[in-house]
């Protein structure tokens, strides 16, 4: 049991990362909290839900839910973070906080508040006392070449640096002629595409979504993002997985009871012991180092 | 000359008087018409139109308002309109007893239908008591919440504990169940009573040893992760599954169940039945005990689902396939027995008389034996609780078959 255990863990460990990865990219540059992501993934997961369900193939339920988060992403960011950018950060946060409610309601009149269902997607594997599914796999292979990607991204691209400059300093960006307005729509994007990948890929594991999806998962999200560190990409890839882990056996061998506590008690205890995470350099003020 | 004069204004006069007579006779006899037509009874409810009941709440509203245009087609309470005020508390407690409050006090409702879940019902029936309004919930059967809030609460629901001795020896003697084990949904008041206390006694009762029974599996209301309790239950390696939650929630727990090959049956309270389970897993079996169900058998079950069934489907936000429920059943039975307590209670519906028909209502209610429901006659216990019959139900392969009929009462009562 206990190697199934591990497997269920590290499976739920990449939902938390995907997702985390997508809150790091907003925190990084901008850093605030964007808290319609967890609504991004949820609608994300019902484009892509819906695609399959019309019989399109996978790549195509990915694409689309990609596109659809990246386009409610720009939203976000033209009416709910641009106007309000240089207000204190609690302002956007609460703005996006807005959005969330809205698009959670949105996505409850257009679908429905029960879970919308599908077969369940891909064979299921037995391998010893293990079994895993193909949706498993690929949501546990996904999660590694995105991290991979983003970190590419913003490490190794012309549009990264760009980023990382407007990260340090916004203002000295601007004046090397780095146009901020374009880098802050496009961390929007980035986040919401990334946010939107991992919705379909999510419900598609589970065969399952619901408007409430984002809820419950947006949170651990941001539990692992600030305990792998609000600044690191690669942070999401170590915390997501142990976050999954110490969830999963926390149920399996001492109940759902305590399962937040120990999620959320050891986000405090981290935020005491490192404030910038597991993964975080010396500073965190504003989080801005991606 | 003079005379004349003197009597065309007379004989101007009296026709003048004759005239206006006649038309504040007519004015007078045209506006009480008016009035009979729309003076209005007014009744509430309160159903989860969001959140996480929010299909149950949607589906109960097109309920109502079918009900409210069948009324009113049909000529009103006695004469009067019937006029449905329905607010949605999201299924949250706190709102539940506001809109009971705004209800009694801005609406003037002379009763209310609802709320739907057993949380709501605990904190809205002693607000009912205190504003001695009627509050009767569709939904509610977590044990004793109605007899709590005496005399006010009633529940056209049976208690789970009734419901799950006769669901339980059926599911034991049809799948040959020695041992179980046992998951439920922490979060919600009726799965949690049901899953930590009813099932692990009447499992007892009839001899089935439950696995876990010092660690009874659980999860919470939302969650879409429960690999780890299913993995748990599969080394368990138990005969069949309790599993108690609503069947939202229950769906989550099936199809992990089938995605890692735990296909065993499953026996649980009221709150499973749904035409949705049975698409989540349909080579498991499942077991649960309801009073109405779609394709119930019969004149009256069989016109209220041919009348609700279309409206339901162009409902937006709600399933393209959905089909009425038990609890679409119950809340229109409950305003429908509040009809009838109004048309044959003396019930004015006048403002002054307030007060006195909210008391006939509820005394209507506590008296009421043999009414007409949709799957047979009902009356109330003294608990508040519905004495109805009901059914044990198997769902497999995509539908609901009757296995078992039982009772709420004594064999011998009249609804039985």
């Amino acid at each position: 049991m206990l190697i199934q255990q591990l497997v269920n863990g590290l499976t739920l460990g990449a939902v938390y990362t995907l997702l985390a990865l997508s809150y790091s990219l907003v925190m990084g540059i901008l850093g605030i909290l964007n808290l319609a992501i967890a609504e991004l993934f949820m609608i994300g997961g019902f484009i892509g839900f819906t695609l399959i369900s019309a019989g399109f193939p996978l790549p195509i339920a990915v694409l689309g839910g990609m596109l659809g988060a990246a386009s409610i992403a720009i939203i976000v960011e033209k009416i709910g973070y641009q106007p309000l950018r240089d207000a204190p950060l609690v302002t956007p946060m609460l703005s996006t906080l807005g959005f969330s409610i809205i698009l959670q309601n949105i996505a409850t009149n257009i679908w429905g508040s029960d879970p919308l269902q599908l077969p369940i997607f891909g064979e299921q594997f037995e391998i010893g006392p293990i079994r895993i599914g193909e949706m498993q796999l690929l949501v546990l292979g996904a999660t590694v070449v995105l991290v991979a990607l983003t970190a590419y991204i913003v490490q190794k691209t012309p549009m990264g640096r760009a980023l990382r400059a407007v990260a340090e300093n916004r203002d000295v960006a601007r004046i090397l002629g780095v146009s901020a307005d374009r880098l802050m729509m496009m961390a929007f994007i980035l986040s919401g595409a990334l946010a939107g990948v991992a919705g379909v890929l999510i419900a598609l594991h589970y065969g399952a979504i619901t408007p409430y999806l984002g809820v419950e998962i947006g949170l651990k999200a941001i539990a692992v993002m600030v305990i792998g560190g609000t600044t690191r990409i690669w942070g999401a890839l170590v915390a997501g997985p142990l976050i999954g882990i110490a969830e999963v056996l926390t149920v399996a061998y001492g109940g759902s009871q305590i399962r937040d506590f120990v999620v959320y008690g050891f986000m405090i205890l981290i935020l005491l012991l490192r404030p910038q995470g597991l993964l975080g350099g010396a500073r965190s003020d504003q989080g801005q180092r991606v | 000359m003079s005379r004349i004069k003197s009597n065309l204004p007379n004989v101007l006069g009296a026709s003048r008087v004759l005239g206006t007579v006649a038309a504040v006779t007519l004015s007078a006899l045209v506006a009480g018409h008016a009035n009979a037509q729309t003076r209005e009874i007014n009744l509430g409810a309160i159903v989860p139109s969001s959140g996480p009941f929010a299909e149950w709440g949607r589906s109960n509203t097109v309920t109502l308002k079918m009900l409210e245009k069948q009324t009113n087609d049909a000529g009103g309470i006695n004469g009067a309109k019937l006029k449905i005020t329905i607010l949605d508390d999201a299924a949250k407690p706190a709102q539940s007893a506001t809109s009971m409050r705004k209800l009694a006090s801005d609406e003037k409702v002379l009763a209310v239908a609802g709320p739907l879940t057993s949380s709501a019902a605990e904190v809205t029936f002693p607000v009912a008591n205190e504003l001695k309004l009627v509050s009767t919930s569709q939904a509610s059967s977590k044990p004793g919440t109605a007899k709590q809030n005496r005399p006010w609460a009633f529940r056209n629901t049976i208690d789970e504990s009734v419901l799950a001795k006769t669901a339980v020896p059926y599911f034991k003697k049809s799948f040959n169940i020695k041992t179980v084990a046992v998951i439920f949904d922490a979060k919600d008041a009726t799965a949690a009573t049901v899953g930590k206390v009813i099932m692990p006694s009447v499992l007892k009762a009839n001899e089935i040893a439950v696995a876990n029974e010092n660690d009874l599996l659980s999860f919470n209301t939302g969650d879409l992760d429960v690999s780890a309790q299913v993995t748990k239950l599969k080394s368990l390696n138990p005969d069949g599954i309790v599993i108690s939650a609503d069947y939202s929630q229950a769906i989550t727990v099936l199809r992990e169940m089938k995605r890692q090959g735990l296909i065993k049956p499953v026996v649980g309270a009221s709150q499973l039945i749904s035409s949705a389970i049975l698409k989540a897993a349909p080579e498991i079996p499942v077991i649960a005990p309801a009073t109405f169900y779609s394709t119930m058998k019969g004149e009256a079950p069989e016109k209220f689902t041919a009348a609700l069934t279309p409206l339901l489907r162009k409902e937006s936000g709600l399933p393209k396939d959905i089909e009425p429920n038990m609890f679409d059943a119950n809340i229109y039975e409950i305003v429908s027995m509040y009809i009838d307590a109004i048309k044959t209670a003396g019930v004015t519906g006048k403002p002054e008389d307030l007060e006195a028909d909210r008391t006939k209502i509820r005394d209507y209610m506590a008296k009421l034996e043999g009414f007409k429901g949709l799957g047979g006659p009902i009356g109330f216990n003294d608990d508040g609780d519905a004495i109805k019959a009901f059914y044990v139900l198997q769902g497999q392969g995509g539908n609901w078959d009757t296995k078992v009929k039982g009772c709420s009462s004594a064999p011998n009562h009249p609804a039985c």
